[in-house]
């Protein structure tokens, strides 16, 4: 927390000056969901409002709160610059990002309320205790998926934001600045993707717990094709992420050492990627079907169970973590006595994880029984945080005071770099959308899961297909409204750089969670 | 000699073409929807690499600015420029001929199965039903040779038109059939299922086969109109012998 | 401002190339719309196509085989179970007061802890508390006529005798708290129908969680008798404990049928 890098007092203040805006479009935005629900919507609203009234109330007091530290926030950034002052401010942002998760996590106790509803009878009559309607069967499942996700989610709009500020950047130094903020927004977002995964299976997990029957749906129905739409972007993001650390290496003059190594990173990442979306069940032609003579393939069929995926998807996260082994020591020669031996032991730590996970999905997936088929799953992703774990302390222990190659060059990337980023930005978007969909898709069809049934007479759940058109037609109005806040902020550009330039005292603050946007509920 | 960048991505793109498609010529092609997919990511993949570095994506893009900027290839400049239409035409044409192939569809060859079978009377739990005969391969083996002897007569007298005569699905009939009868060779057809599994298939053939196994019914019979309990139990005796597979068992 | 396009071009064409992949390359699968309550003609229904319809329920609205099948195993599989009911009804740890396959398979369905098969219990509870969740009313909300159309499936399913002939008249439409079936018509049918003889000695049942009601109308009049009904704590009889008794049965009987139960147990001398 206590670094002394000025520039991430920039980034924040500058973040900050969009957020202004964002959170104002936020309550609009909010107002309008909120006015279609009550009119389209009128008696289930009705008994939503009548059961989460207190909280719909502290909701909107809370929100005043936030309004108050977001103001002082942003409003006493040059009043409260130094000294004590500067811990009050600083306190002021804490307390800004406590209190927008607690908005978060009130609004998603009435979102899974409706997915395992609590604290009521069969009937749905309140049973009197409003903690239990909160704290209801998959709201900390949920909670915890949002508030790691919501993290990525900002690290990557600020990533687009740097992007487009670098590509249009007028002197280097705005160029060097804004691919710092590329880099740094795009580490937080890929570093909190890595553990989402892990917060996927356990709300899976909890889901099933609370009912077999939309575990089912969710899984293995019609929605099991949805998967497949997900591990295709989430490949995408993988390739993009590694993409954008390769770009970087040019950064730095000593990178020659290790570009050769990034084809075969990449081969590997491929195939991984390849074998990850391959369905099980494949869409074949009548001649290939002829010629297979049925729809199971011989060896794409094996590819399409959970060990091969889970195999896959951590070989891929193993990988890109060296690619930002390979990034980190692009620039540095290493001084310390053992650096050779420490490089051995690394090399010796990714094998020997990368054979056990290869064995562990292979041995468990095709020669133990069905019933097994699954416990792989744990210990490799034991292997994968062990190698990144052990690796990186090693790293950081082998490059403690380093000798530099030559003089590391923020700025100097290609431009095709930054389109990773804001391929990175859509895709999260787009993702999101679609994951909404699906968590509010096994629903079928009630309003709230087994207690209010929706009875409209158009009442369906949408295909997969209809859905990814409405979510891309969001996504596109989504981002129209994020391009239409940084344009807004970059009005006033120049005169915030003549302001900046007065004070050069140090404000820490990390940009951590990012204002929250409710998310778009597809009905 | 170094091979120019534009070069390498060519041949790359070809191998891995090449790669995905051979599995066809061996009988098992990887499906056409899904190369087109492992192709789109394998050339972007190999684009991604080829740009990673300043050097090399210069390497890979100047010969294509030269192409449309240097006066001196004006004529290369014009071959291309009438070829890639083409190229673009004749895949559009062929994307949008009308055929007489039938929609793809997705069906499940090995459906899930009913918890029970009615047959002969009676109800089959096929969740726990065994072949009765089985067990004498070690209490008696001769008197299950014997068996597995009589299997063969009804296999040959019933099953063989389609299944073929070496059980690998190349009987007579077998290629006028959508979709076409399944081999019993091989470890990873019925060695993969249990023995009651083959006996529902067998009982209640084609018109048996749950939704997800439609629209294109098979054309099997329903044999347990046709066989009794014991001729079936017995084919599938002779199925598993004459392979050499052993049906999958229940886990204890 | 050629910057700005290129990125608007970009991302645009990452959103279409997301939305033609979910479009055209994924095979459009329609959900199944939602269950229609059958709408049955009951008068007209022969014993086979009520055990059609219960096979139907089985496999479908009642969402059965998502445990009861021989896949997942999540529960016991119900093929034998028209055959196994007696072996379980004189087991030492049923519970229930099922006399025949036939009842204790419905009353398996609306009380399955009355008898947990070993190893399906609720992790914990020594096999006393069965994971099934309620089929009268939620999610899977069947009404008497359907339970009765499965369990008719059931017992045919195990080979067994069906002793009840198809429940003529309309069902009942689906009630919110889940508990449908026509009124009653004597009082003794309303003791049926609400349980009561699942703690009272009362109309041939001998429960004795409660009080013995055999001969309560001699002891207590009318006005006694209504309060103990809709507020059974407002007078606890000796030697038995407070609160058992369920405060709801004012909410659930009908007028008429709490005025046949109270006229019933008013003249049990």
């Amino acid at each position: 927390m206590a670094t002394k890098d000025e520039r991430y007092d920039k980034m924040a203040y500058e973040f900050i000056k969009v957020s202004i805006t964002a959170y104002s479009i936020t309550a609009i935005i909010g107002g309008l969901l909120a006015f279609s629900l009550f009119m389209f919507y009128p008696d289930f609203m009705k008994y939503m409002t009548r059961l989460f009234g207190p909280t719909m109330l502290a909701y909107a007091l809370i929100f005043f709160a936030e309004s108050a530290s977001l103001y002082i926030y942003y409003y006493g950034w040059h009043a409260m610059h130094y000294g004590f002052l500067k811990w009050v401010h600083l306190t002021i942002g804490l307390v800004l990002n406590a209190v927008g998760t607690m908005l978060m996590f009130l609004a998603n106790s009435w979102v899974t309320f409706m997915l395992s509803p609590g604290g009521v009878d069969a009937a749905g009559a309140f049973q009197g205790d409003i903690w239990k309607v909160i704290h209801n069967f998959l709201w900390n499942p949920i909670n915890l998926h949002r508030f790691v996700a919501n993290i990525a989610y900002g690290g990557s709009i600020v990533g687009a934001y740097a992007a487009y500020r670098f590509l249009s950047a007028r002197n280097e130094t705005e160029k060097a600045h804004y691919d710092w903020m590329g880099y740094t927004a795009n580490l937080i977002a890929i570093g909190a993707l890595l553990p989402l995964p892990f917060a996927g299976y356990w709300l899976t997990a909890e889901i099933y717990a609370y009912s077999q029957q939309m575990g089912i749906t969710l899984m293995g129905g019609v929605f099991a094709w949805l998967f497949i739409t997900q591990a295709v972007i989430i490949g995408a993001l993988f390739l993009s992420a590694n993409y954008y650390l390769w770009c970087g290496m040019e950064r730095s003059p000593g990178a020659y050492r290790y570009t050769k190594y990034i084809k075969y990173i990449a081969g590997v990442i491929a195939v991984c990627f390849l074998v990850w979306f391959t369905p099980h069940t494949l869409i074949l032609k009548p001649w290939e079907l002829k010629t297979l003579g049925g729809q199971y393939h011989p060896f794409l069929g094996p590819l399409g169970i959970m060990p091969a995926k889970n195999t896959a998807v951590n070989n891929m996260l193993i990988f890109t973590f060296l690619s930002f082994l390979l990034y980190r020591r692009a620039n540095k020669i290493p001084t310390v006595s053992w650096a050779a031996a420490g490089s051995a032991i690394q090399a010796a730590i990714f094998i020997a994880a990368i054979l056990n996970i290869v064995y562990l999905g292979v041995y468990y997936g095709y020669f133990t029984n069905t019933v097994y088929k699954v416990a792989s799953s744990v210990p490799q992703v034991a292997s994968t945080l062990t190698v990144i774990i052990s690796c990186m302390v090693i790293d950081v222990l082998m490059f403690k005071g380093a000798k530099d190659v030559g003089e590391f060059r923020w700025g100097k990337m290609p431009q095709r770099s930054q389109y990773a980023l804001f391929l990175l930005a859509v895709s999260f978007t787009w993702l999101m959308g679609l994951m909404g969909f699906i968590r509010s898709a096994i629903r079928q069809h009630w309003h709230v899961y087994t207690v209010m049934r929706d009875n409209s007479l158009d009442a369906f759940t949408p295909t997969i297909g209809y859905a990814a058109k409405v979510v891309s037609i969001a996504t596109v109005i989504f981002m129209a409204i994020v391009i239409f806040i940084f344009w807004l902020s970059q009005l006033s550009a120049k005169k915030q750089e003549d302001k900046s330039k007065l004070h050069p005292e140090v404000i820490p603050y990390e940009p951590a969670a990012k204002p929250l946007k409710p998310e778009t509920e597809t009905e | 000699m170094k091979i120019p960048k534009l070069l390498q991505f060519a041949v790359l793109v070809l191998i891995a073409y090449g790669i995905f498609k051979a599995p066809g010529w061996f009988g098992v092609p990887i499906p056409g929807s899904l190369i087109m997919m492992y192709m789109f990511f394998a050339v972007v993949t190999i684009l991604l690499v080829m740009t990673s570095t300043e050097k090399s994506a210069q390497e890979l893009f100047t010969p294509i600015k030269a192409l449309v900027d240097d006066p001196s290839k004006a004529m290369t400049r014009n071959v291309v420029f009438a070829v890639i239409p083409i190229i673009g035409a004749v895949i559009v044409f062929n994307q949008v001929k009308p055929s007489f192939e039938a929609p793809v569809e997705l069906r499940a060859t090995h459906p899930a199965p009913p918890s029970t079978l009615r047959a002969f009377n009676k109800s089959f739990n096929i969740g726990t039903l065994e072949n009765p005969m089985r067990k004498l391969a070690k209490e008696d083996p001769a008197k299950f040779k014997e068996l597995v002897k009589e299997g063969g007569v009804v296999y040959y007298r019933n099953c063989f038109y389609c299944h073929g005569d070496k059980l690998d699905s190349k009987g007579h009939f077998a290629q006028g059939f959508n979709p076409l009868p399944l081999p019993f060779q091989g470890k990873d057809t019925i060695a993969q299922l249990q023995e009651s599994f083959v006996f529902w298939r067998i009982s209640t053939g084609g018109p048996g086969l749950p939704k997800e196994s439609t629209p294109w019914l098979s054309s099997m019979p329903i044999w347990k109109d046709l066989l009794t309990e014991d001729e079936i139990w017995k084919a599938i005796l002779f199925i598993y012998d004459y392979t050499g597979n052993v049906p999958r068992s229940w886990e204890k | 401002m050629k910057i700005f396009f290129r990125v608007i071009v970009f991302s645009v064409l990452t959103i279409v190339l997301y939305m033609l992949f979910a479009t055209q390359y994924i095979p459009p699968i329609n959900p199944a719309p939602p269950p229609k309550e059958e709408a049955l003609n009951l008068g007209a229904m022969t014993m086979p196509q009520f055990i059609a319809l219960g096979e139907k329920i089985f496999n479908g609205k009642g969402t059965c085989t998502l445990c009861h099948n021989p896949v997942v195993k999540r529960a016991p599989l119900l093929e034998s179970v028209a055959v196994r009911a007696n072996e379980r009804l004189k087991d030492p740890r049923y519970k229930g007061k099922a006399k025949n396959p036939a009842d204790y398979i419905e009353e398996s369905m609306r009380e399955p802890s009355a008898y947990v098969v070993a190893g399906f219990g609720v992790t914990g509870t020594n096999d006393t508390v069965s994971p099934m969740p309620v089929i009268t009313a939620g999610a899977i909300g069947l009404n008497d006529v359907e339970v009765k159309a499965v369990v008719a499936y059931l017992l045919q399913l195990g080979g067994a005798e069906i002793p009840f002939e198809v429940p003529r008249g309309q069902p009942v439409a689906e009630k919110k708290e889940g508990q449908a079936a026509a009124p009653a018509k004597t009082g003794a049918e309303v003791v049926k129908k609400y349980g009561c003889g699942g703690c009272h000695k009362i109309a041939g049942e001998a429960g004795a969680i409660g009080p013995d009601l055999t001969k309560i109308g001699a002891k207590r009049n009318v006005e006694y008798l209504r309060r103990a009904v809709l507020d059974p704590d407002a007078d606890i009889a000796q030697g038995f404990p407070g609160g058992m008794m369920p405060k709801d049965f004012g909410d659930k009987m009908t007028a008429g049928e709490f005025k046949l139960l109270v006229e019933f147990l008013a003249k049990s001398k």
